[in-house]
């Protein structure tokens, strides 16, 4: 039998990006945008499985690195505000564990010179032993880097 | 436009049962036994809902005072070990008002003479309409009535 244990922590991570809230959001709305920065590791993959951006939707998506281990999400959308708010719940799972279960705000809001500053925050049930915060905060802080990547790709083609 | 607001906050409440953590639990299992102890004020009568208790089910409970503001509570199950632990996120609304929406763990853990329950509330309280002293009380008092249920039922 496991030793049961759960840690709890509320994780934010905060960024500014010279793309307006309109943009940003669309970034976390879209399954292409998501799919090109939504990985937390050089040479990992990622997939979707079912995507359903709306409220009571869920998604259920994949992502590791190759090769390695899979870690297996499923989310489901509670409140949506265009532009302005998304927050979701869900669970992670590996190989029929369950990892970690969590609450998602993040938040869109406008800042200087057509700006968005996007704070984001994980409040997160950590089972077992399995995971930890810190590994989602770094995942995290690689993701929103690279989400500023993709607006400036974005920004580019446009 | 309604100014839009996040406010996080955690709480944990703990309490002793003289129950066996299988009793404790059994009573959040079912809709039947959490309908004993989950509910509103008796004035606002039994609420409507439904219950699938299983990870990825969902658990529904409207009720309010005749004629009143509804108050619903949609939940999701996130994770159960039977006996041991039930982790779930729920979704408040007043009418049609999104109130906040939560992370909740429940363990459940022997000790001298019954259990300890752990809950620990992870809240994402939205757009300024309640805050987590609110619902720490209110937890409060559902667990305070959960112990009367199960000495009831002793």
């Amino acid at each position: 039998m496991t030793d049961r244990s759960v840690v709890h922590a509320t994780i934010t991570v905060e960024r500014t990006y010279r793309a307006s809230p309109k943009r940003v959001f669309a970034a976390w709305s879209s399954k292409e945008a998501l799919l090109s920065w939504g990985l937390p590791g050089e040479g990992w993959i990622s997939g979707y499985e079912r995507f359903d951006f709306r409220v009571g939707g869920n998604d259920r998506s994949h992502f590791g690195p190759a090769g390695g281990e899979t870690y297996v999400n499923d989310t489901t959308y509670l409140d949506i505000v265009p532009d302005a708010r998304i927050v979701s719940a869900g669970s992670m799972t590996s190989a029929g564990t369950r990892l970690s279960a969590g609450l998602m705000t993040v938040e869109f809001q406008a800042a200087g010179n057509g700006g968005c500053h996007l704070v984001m925050t994980e409040q997160g049930a950590f089972l077992d032993g399995h995971d930890l915060p810190e590994n989602h905060e770094a995942g995290w802080n690689e993701m929103l880097d690279k989400l500023g990547d993709h607006l400036a790709r974005d920004q580019a083609a446009a | 436009m309604t100014k839009r607001s996040v406010a996080h906050a955690t709480f944990t409440i703990e309490r002793h049962y003289d129950a066996t953590p299988a009793r404790v639990f059994a009573a959040f299992a079912t809709r039947e036994a959490k309908a004993r102890w989950f509910s509103g004020p008796p004035e606002w009568g039994p609420a409507e809902g439904g219950m699938d208790f299983r990870v990825g089910g969902r658990e529904t409970s409207r009720g309010g005072p005749k004629g009143g503001t509804v108050h619903a509570f949609d939940a999701i199950y996130q994770d159960i070990v039977p006996n041991e632990r039930i982790v779930f996120s729920y979704d408040m609304h007043l009418d049609e008002t999104r109130i906040s929406v939560s992370l909740t763990t429940i363990e459940f853990k022997p000790e001298a003479g019954g259990t300890r329950l752990v809950f620990t509330e992870q809240g994402a309280f939205l757009d300024g309409y309640d805050d987590a002293g609110g619902r720490e009380h209110g937890w409060g008092e559902a667990l305070k009535q959960l112990g009367c249920a199960l000495q009831q039922a002793a």
